[in-house]
């Protein structure tokens, strides 16, 4: 029905990376980079708090736009789209909590209920929530859906261990990696690897934050002192040298895909 | 599902990450405590009968003395350019200090908002400066105005 071209031309191969060693490192760097990246345009640049969301949020628009009309996976508008969600994301809550009035204490349940109703509505499309086979355009509006609502939820989250518990960045950090393992092991132990996939996905993000606090935080007040800047140029050099070797992999993944 | 091509390089991932963030949890435990207790010299950041909760506010409350004493000498602008100090500086301190204290923290970064907001406004008005960062002073010095 494809004609000469043959049916596999015509699809899209999976549109996001294999969940892979430079997968969950690129995440969290992310992450961290989201999270300095808007609060240096916000204040250090002098921005404000208003421009720098409208930029931000126009931003991931037009790079979400890039992502969903590729038909394939390509490394840096996918990474890039994950950057600006991070910082949308954190965006967002911070607008709840202290523009609005939204207390973590309301959002972080609702951001959790939104993230079932997502994948209630995915899956009751879909029939599956694989992302082996994000090979639609509908399928791809879920996968991207999700990674807004678990950026959300990983923020209220992260912040109601602030304000709830007092939970600082180096406590943090050892608490969500100590999370994260957990789910490993769980998956290791045949835990549904979906769950597993996206619980470990929202638990990257407040681990992620703790992180580079403790890196660019003051010694004097516990952390290692490499400042947010320092910080983040290190980040974005190992992002930018992952979603390169992303770059050359790609090639020969779209190989065993169309073979396969 | 390919198995343990997928599942290593996770298990290398999250063992390195936690590996990291162990190691720089505990190198940097030593250095933390005393920022957090240690009393300052002055009684500035402190109530009355000890420490702030939040630490030690002095690099900050020393700005805002200066952003002060330029809105009392009517120096508008310099106070602006002040006081930005004193934004970059809270700001990147967030993360340590916030969990000290939270409560403590959103009403003074409340305060210092305020005081923003007033030297940022299109035509900055002296008295409302004034106002502003008088409040701000008194909220560092846990005397802070009745407004929540």
């Amino acid at each position: 029905m494809n004609g000469t071209l043959g049916p596999r031309r015509l699809q899209w191969l999976n549109k996001v990376p294999e969940v892979t060693l430079s997968f969950w490192v690129v995440k969290v760097l992310s992450t961290t980079v989201g999270e300095t990246g808007a609060d240096f345009l916000a204040v250090n640049a002098g921005w404000g708090q208003t421009v720098t969301r409208v930029a931000m949020g126009s931003l991931l628009a037009l790079a979400l736009v890039i992502q969903l009309r590729t038909r394939r996976y390509t490394p840096w508008i996918y990474w890039l789209a994950v950057v600006l969600v991070s910082i949308v994301g954190t965006q967002v809550t911070d607008l709840l909590t202290d523009g609005l009035g939204v207390g973590l204490y309301v959002s972080t349940p609702a951001f959790a209920i939104a993230l079932v109703a997502v994948f209630a509505t995915w899956y009751a499309l879909e029939r599956t929530l694989s992302i082996q086979s994000i090979v639609t355009p509908r399928r791809e509006l879920f996968y991207w859906a999700t990674v807004l609502f678990t950026f959300a939820l990983g923020t209220a989250a992260g912040d109601l261990a602030t304000e709830a518990l007092g939970l600082g960045f180096k406590l943090g950090t050892v608490v969500f990696g100590a999370l994260i393992l957990v789910a490993y092991v769980a998956w290791r132990r045949g835990a549904n690897a979906v769950a597993t996939f996206w619980i470990a996905y929202v638990l990257t993000r407040p681990f992620g934050a703790a992180l580079g606090d403790l890196l660019t935080q003051a010694r004097s007040y516990g952390g290692l002192g490499l400042g947010a800047m320092w910080t983040s140029a290190l980040f974005l050099a190992v992002i930018v040298g992952f979603v390169a070797l992303a770059h050359a992999n790609v090639g020969s993944r779209e190989d065993r895909q169309i073979a396969g | 599902m390919t198995g343990r091509s997928r599942r290593l390089p996770f298990a290398i991932a999250t063992a390195a990450l936690a590996a990291l963030a162990c190691a720089a949890a505990a190198c940097s435990t030593k250095s933390s405590d005393p920022a957090a207790r240690a009393p300052a010299g002055e009684a500035v950041g402190q109530s009355r009968n000890g420490a702030s909760r939040l630490g030690d506010l002095s690099p900050f409350r020393a700005i805002a003395a200066d952003v002060s004493s330029m809105v009392g000498s009517g120096d508008l602008p310099a106070a602006k350019a002040r006081i930005k100090d004193l934004e970059v500086q809270w700001d990147a301190a967030e993360a340590a200090l916030k969990p000290r204290a939270p409560a403590d923290w959103h009403r003074l970064d409340k305060a210092i908002d305020r005081a923003l907001a007033a030297l940022r406004a299109p035509t900055p008005n002296a008295a409302d400066s004034r106002q502003a960062v008088g409040d701000l002073l008194q909220t560092m010095d846990n005397r802070g105005p009745a407004k929540p």
